[in-house]
């Protein structure tokens, strides 16, 4: 069963950039939403099927849904939540909540003028609303992901092609190569291309990118080029690669901060019309 | 993205192949940002497309376009509401006609109100199940469709005219052999399909199996349906599934880490009362169950099922003295093929118990009479689309 993808229109026009969100912010933060996901996970000792499942979702769901009507924190907390019981590892709405209420403190101090003093979590008051208000953002979530993807949530994970290609090309010996290419699978995951390519073609970026990193000569010129084994196209590939390098490319200190305060739905829309304010003077 | 048939011009491929090397290689090097077309990036094969590539493209990997775009579930008012066919503990199910095609179609009303943890497991499980078991003999789920509020979903599946359960129980005379063949290899090309797919029904019986007035039966219900693995039953599976006349007895004995054969086992109940036109263990209880089975099918031994002592409630049963099995008391007119697959699906050791696979290919299929062809079976009135029916429809 083949799992969906976004089309063309939904990639060249996301409703983020609709909504006027600039394209190379609308990918920041949906890394940014990625690895509060990961840390989620961590915190919660999830499984790392139901974590990655939750991030494909997750860059699934900004193919149809504007970042200007749901916040990457409340949609993230959803897709875990979701991944973690279609992958039979259900976790308790209570843990969950708990676990990013620390997240969003961590990333709320981290923006305070207290920065440099060390980060200390405020437990959850016991009469306080918070733990209700975030419960009814994530049952919400949960719902509208599901709405919002037609209930087609069936997700495939790369880590076994992986294997299997690494067997083919004969590259399993090598050990840093394998955990490398790993690597690149899991940070790609902060990136859309699991929404927007196959698994053999990804993966096959995974492996372009570790041999050329660890200079591993592999048959690459036509009519013998390894990726035609894996009926991944080049052009495609390069681009996967360009996606996954990109995370790479180092911020300022501005731009980082900048998706750290635009958790929720109310900061990127206050952030959208300062920039019609800015841009109309 | 880009078209998914990938381009074969060779000459152009040198000149690209030095220029991508140089621009990945360094692990920090800053890549200008491509805009909205990341894929216009800077090695671009001039498009030519060949056909010989496309035959060499392994099955597994089907072209980009194969894949269904991320679609929006509609809205209920897509579908004209019809009249309810039945309600159960999961929901309500109605038939309704599709408003654009005008196709017929059963509308089933998830419940979700008294929801204390999201989306309930089951319900996704079930849809998850439904949508990677599309199959000719597993009932198709057209899409999910939603109401006004959050909690309105419903899931949206091609209507049949009957339930196999009612339809014995309509029927004046049982199913000839000739179309128990035919309907017990769509069963088992069915349930195969599931297992192949990493999915167990877990509630296989004759009222799950709907039927067509074309003589195609379609198994339905997979609200008790999960996904398992290899190695079977990580995270635990719980004992509280399948309708107790058609539990398979490791279930009975508590075992969590049951796989497939649950599934035959319950293939093997339904066989029997295709046969027999009413189920073959009718037990009030656990216990009254067991001992029905141990009296058909004569006590477990340490031949027949090894590992029987170590199953968490063997100790609390005292099993009768071993004895034959009764099947030819039971099935006078069954042949010698027919009982060996019967109980080839009874077998106590689940390891085992005939895979559906394998029971495809049993001789009991080949020997006459040979399977009827679906469009020689006989049509009936539909209580489910309202149709005159002479017969109340079973209480449970």
């Amino acid at each position: 069963m083949s799992y969906p993808l976004a089309s063309l229109s939904q990639i060249e026009r996301t409703p983020s950039i609709e909504d006027g969100i600039p394209a190379d912010l609308e990918q920041d933060l949906r890394a940014y939403g990625c690895k509060l996901i990961h840390q989620a996970g961590i915190l919660l000792n999830q499984k790392q099927v139901a974590v990655a499942t939750a991030q494909i979702l997750f860059h699934r769901f900004w193919f149809v849904t504007s970042m200007k009507h749901f916040g990457i924190g409340d949609i993230g907390m959803g897709a875990l939540y979701l991944a973690s019981k279609l992958e039979e590892c259900p976790i308790r709405m209570r843990d969950l909540i708990n676990v990013y209420d620390l997240l969003i403190q961590r990333a709320t101090h981290s923006l305070s003028p207290k920065s440099d003093s060390p980060f200390k979590y405020a437990n959850m008051s016991y009469f306080g609303s918070t733990f209700y208000e975030l419960k009814d953002a994530l049952v919400v979530s949960e719902m509208q992901i599901l709405k919002r993807l037609g209930f087609n949530v069936h997700v495939v994970l790369p880590y076994g092609t992986l294997i299997n290609y690494l067997r083919v090309l004969g590259l399993t010996s090598e050990e840093d190569a394998c955990s490398r290419a790993w690597g690149y699978l899991n940070d790609a995951l902060q990136t859309p291309v699991y929404a927007l390519y196959s698994v053999p073609t990804i993966v096959s970026a995974a492996i372009l990118l570790t041999t050329r990193h660890m200079n591993i000569p592999l048959p690459s010129t036509p009519p013998n080029c390894w990726w035609d084994l894996f009926d991944a196209a080049w052009e495609d590939i390069w681009s996967v690669c360009g996606h996954i390098m990109r995370l790479y490319r180092s911020r300022t200190e501005e731009e980082r901060m900048r998706v750290v305060g635009m958790l929720n739905k109310k900061e990127v829309r206050k952030w959208l019309e300062d920039k019609a304010e800015r841009e109309a003077t | 993205m880009s078209d998914s048939t990938p381009s074969r011009k060779r000459s152009k491929w040198d000149d690209d192949e030095e220029e991508p090397y140089v621009a990945v290689a360094p692990p920090s090097k800053r890549r200008s940002k491509p805009k909205a077309t990341p894929e216009s990036a800077d090695a671009t094969p001039p498009p030519q497309q060949s056909t010989t590539r496309q035959s060499l493209h392994s099955r597994y990997v089907p072209p980009r376009t194969h894949h269904p775009p991320i679609l929006p579930s509609r809205s209920v008012y897509c579908y004209e509401r019809l009249n309810q066919i039945e309600e159960g503990s999961y929901g309500v199910v109605f038939r309704a006609r599709d408003k654009q095609t005008g196709d017929i179609v059963a509308l089933k009303k998830l419940k979700l109100d008294e929801e204390k943890n999201g989306f309930p497991i089951t319900a996704l499980r079930e849809v998850n199940a439904l949508m990677t078991c599309r199959h000719e003999n597993v009932v198709g789920i057209r899409e999910v469709v939603v109401g006004d509020t959050l909690t309105q979903v419903f899931v949206v599946m091609d209507f049949i005219e009957h339930d196999l359960k009612s339809l014995l129980h309509l029927m004046p005379s049982p199913f000839l052999q000739s179309e128990i063949k035919t309907l017990m290899l769509q069963l088992l090309s069915a349930v195969g399909h599931c297992h192949a797919n990493w999915i167990l029904h877990r509630d296989l019986k004759t009222s799950n199996l709907l039927m067509n007035n074309r003589g195609t039966i379609k198994v339905a219900d997979f609200g008790l349906a999960r996904r398992y693995g290899d190695p079977v039953g990580v995270g635990g599976m719980t004992q509280l599934v399948v309708t107790l006349w058609y539990r398979a007895p490791e279930i009975l004995l508590g075992a969590t880490t049951y796989s497939t054969a649950v599934d035959m086992w319950s293939v093997g109940c339904i066989f029997a009362e295709l046969i027999l036109k009413e189920p073959l263990f009718q037990a009030k209880g656990e216990i009254e169950l067991l001992a029905m089975i141990f009296k058909l099918l004569g006590a477990p031994t340490s031949n027949s099922w090894p590992e029987y002592s170590t199953l968490p409630l063997a100790k609390t049963i005292s099993l009768p003295s071993p004895q034959p099995h009764q099947l030819r008391q039971k099935f006078p007119y069954l042949t010698a093929a027919g009982i060996d697959l019967l109980l080839s699906f009874l077998a106590y050791d689940p390891d085992r118990r005939i895979t559906a696979e394998d029971a495809l290919q049993h001789p009991y299929f080949t020997e006459s009479p040979l399977p009827k062809h679906p469009d020689l079976f006989g049509s009936f009135p539909s209580a489910a689309a309202g149709e005159k029916c002479v017969h109340l429809k079973d209480p449970t």
